[in-house]
């Protein structure tokens, strides 16, 4: 009997996850940022401005309007994507619908050619539409493709070290990420390559409470080895604007949603 | 050639540089295009395909209960030596209910799964754009329709009235050649434009369209009709030597959805060739089946492979416009993006087993900024025989540069 108890107690001891900073499981810091990132509000609307530096020094913009839709909290989303600049993709929408557990649908409509055109799920480690951010900057990685571990607590960041679990499907070998304690956002991330270098980065570089939410708008991408980067500027940020499930269809494609698109 | 490519050049960059300090209350683009026969062709007496500056307005105005659309391109073009104005959209688009929407104007219209392929979308298409190098986009043709679009909880209903038939921009002779069945050779440019007979401007005349639509678990699924006019001239009256457009009635239905880590898609139509009912008429095109099945996936970053299989069955042989009674295709795409997505390799081919001919898309497109594109592609026919559907355009292969400006 107190052999069993023991044991009880012993399991209990290791099943308890080992508690960081104020109580917090490295799993719940790692969700709690997810959260924070991706899923600020029940949905949310931005227009966004990209400027892109190559290596040369050469400067192209993107601007886009997007709305974010959570279908279930942390889980499946719904992303819609209207083009402004430039000039030759002006009118075209990217429709995402995000499932973190496998594929997302990818829709692309080309107003030219009245084409809603179905897109093959593909490596989400791509370039989003040019620029050095890549879709799963935009929409978040998944959670469950990295194990974590806490390697450095401040008295404001919780450092964490991820380790890709398929690490075929990623060029990066393992990437560090700072995470605010006071509003969960991840700050910073820098990723390694394979001889041990940081090789890219991503900041935030203005975080502001919009309606209540912290929130990132404005952040910046680097290519540590070739000297390219990216920032990107988020402005008209709205929460809560009651976005229905139905903006994420064809209809809205062929026709643009006037209340959240201003043109 | 070389001070007439100087001077669109200097003509060019002059208005763009116009454009680009003026701020203009509107978006558009400014394009030169040229592009030339890599063949020599017996039937025509220059080379010269495509030789046009195009310059496009579009202007889109939202109020709360609707949008309103122009788009429209004022085109020179030296081949023809004409200039003319394309209207490519005026419409107003409006949402009556909260489950319909209105879309009532100049058009371009577009339904079905096939990439370049056309088994229930009637609408009017301009193949001779296709052919000669155009931006893909000048493959759709506007029409004058009205559309409605009824959305319900878990099927909706698309529906469009083209009040006046709009044919497709065929080959009609105008500056490709083809095989003439009539004489059993090839004809050209030289041989004059072919003016089929249109049909008349009455209501009983006019083309309607409808598409059922909604999902069937993750797959996109729809029933197709559609009630109006072959878009080519596939009749021949031998009484009064004149092509026309003969009578049209089609029922289909598509699937597409995700499939093995790509996409996958299948569609299939019946074309009932209303003129021909009864015994076979060689003049008058014959009923057929059309069936397609396609798939696409994701290569490599950035890259794209897409393959389809299309097979077009005529119920009866001989028909106008066939050298076999089953046409039966493969297509290839492959679309690659490189340099930050600047650079642009794709390749499209359409190739025949059975009539032994093909067709390949070959195209090359780099963005120099934001604002200029460059594209160089290829239009390239080949056939064993000239009177295959793609054979017959050999002596029309090509090569083409375009340069456009956008603001």
């Amino acid at each position: 009997m107190k052999k069993s108890l023991v044991i009880i107690l012993l399991y209990a001891f290791i099943l308890v996850p080992v508690p960081g900073a104020w109580g917090l499981s490295v799993d719940e810091i790692v969700s709690k940022a997810n959260l924070a990132s991706y899923y600020g509000g029940d949905d949310g609307a931005a227009r966004a401005r990209m400027q892109i530096t190559d290596r040369q020094g050469r400067i192209r913009e993107r601007e886009f309007t997007i709305l974010r839709k959570d279908v279930e909290e942390g889980g499946r989303q719904y992303y819609y994507v209207y083009f402004h600049k430039p000039g030759d993709v002006r009118k075209t929408v990217f429709m995402v619908h995000k499932r973190p557990d496998g594929d997302d649908d990818r829709w692309l409509y080309l107003p030219a050619l009245d084409l809603v055109k179905r897109i093959a799920a593909s490596d989400k480690r791509t370039s989003f539409m040019g620029s050095h951010f890549l879709y799963e900057d935009v929409s978040g990685r998944s959670i469950a493709a990295d194990t974590h571990t806490l390697t450095e607590e401040t008295g404001e960041y919780w450092v964490l070290d991820n380790l890709p679990r398929d690490p075929g499907s990623v060029e990066f070998t393992h990437y560090l990420i700072w995470i605010d304690k006071k509003t969960f956002l991840p700050v910073k991330a820098e990723y390694y390559n394979s001889r041990g270098k940081v090789y890219r980065r991503v900041e935030a570089l203005e975080v502001r409470e919009i309606d209540g939410i912290p929130t990132v708008t404005r952040s910046k991408v680097q290519d540590l080895d070739t000297g390219g980067n990216t920032e990107m500027t988020f402005t008209r940020i709205k929460y809560n604007q009651g976005i229905s499930n139905e903006i994420f269809t064809e209809r809205y494609l062929r026709n643009p949603p006037r209340k959240f698109i201003s043109r | 050639m070389k001070r007439i490519l100087i001077l669109a050049a200097a003509s060019l960059l002059g208005v763009a540089a116009v454009v680009h300090a003026a701020e203009l209350p509107f978006n558009g683009f400014l394009e030169y295009s040229l592009g030339s026969r890599i063949v020599d062709d017996d039937t025509a007496s220059g080379g010269i395909l495509l030789h046009e500056t195009r310059f496009q307005v579009d202007i889109i105005h939202d109020a709360d209960s609707g949008s309103l659309q122009f788009r429209a391109d004022f085109l020179l073009d030296t081949v023809t030596a004409e200039s003319l104005t394309d209207v490519r959209e005026a419409y107003i688009l409006l949402t009556p209910s909260s489950n319909l929407d209105l879309k009532v104007g100049r058009q371009i219209l577009t339904w079905g799964t096939g990439d370049f392929v056309f088994l229930n979308d009637l609408f009017p298409k301009d193949w001779q754009s296709f052919f000669i190098g155009r931006d893909d986009e000048y493959l759709k043709k506007p029409a004058s329709a009205v559309r409605a679009t009824w959305f319900g909880d878990s099927l909706n209903l698309d529906f469009v009235w083209i009040p006046v038939f709009e044919p497709d921009s065929f080959i009609s002779g105008e500056r490709i050649s083809y095989w003439d069945f009539r004489q059993n050779r090839k004809a050209g440019p030289a041989d004059g434009i072919i003016e089929p007979v249109r049909p008349d401007k009455t209501v009983a005349n006019s083309q309607a369209a409808a598409r059922l639509f909604g999902n069937v678990g993750n797959w996109e699924a729809a029933i197709y009709g559609f009630d109006g006019n072959y878009g080519q001239p596939k009749g021949y009256d031998s009484v009064l030597g004149k092509f026309d457009y003969p009578r049209l009635q089609t029922w289909g239905a598509s699937l597409r959805g995700s499939l093995l880590g790509g996409i996958g898609n299948a569609e299939t139509a019946w074309y009932r060739s209303l003129d021909d009912s009864g015994s076979n008429d060689p003049n008058i095109v014959n009923p057929e089946y059309r069936v397609l099945v396609g798939f696409s996936r994701s290569v490599g970053r950035d890259q794209t492979l897409g393959v389809q299989t299309y097979l077009e069955h005529a119920l009866e042989f001989p028909d106008i416009g066939r050298s076999e009674q089953d046409r039966l295709w493969i297509t290839l795409r492959y679309t690659g993006l490189f340099m930050q997505q600047n650079l642009t390799l794709s390749w499209f081919s359409f190739y025949s087993p059975n009539e032994k001919d093909a067709y390949v898309r070959p195209k090359v497109s780099y963005k120099v900024s934001d604002e200029v594109r460059t594209t160089f592609g290829a239009n390239l026919f080949f056939g064993e025989t000239e009177n295959s559907f793609f054979g017959q355009f050999k002596d029309n292969s090509n090569v083409y540069a375009r340069v456009r400006y956008s603001f």
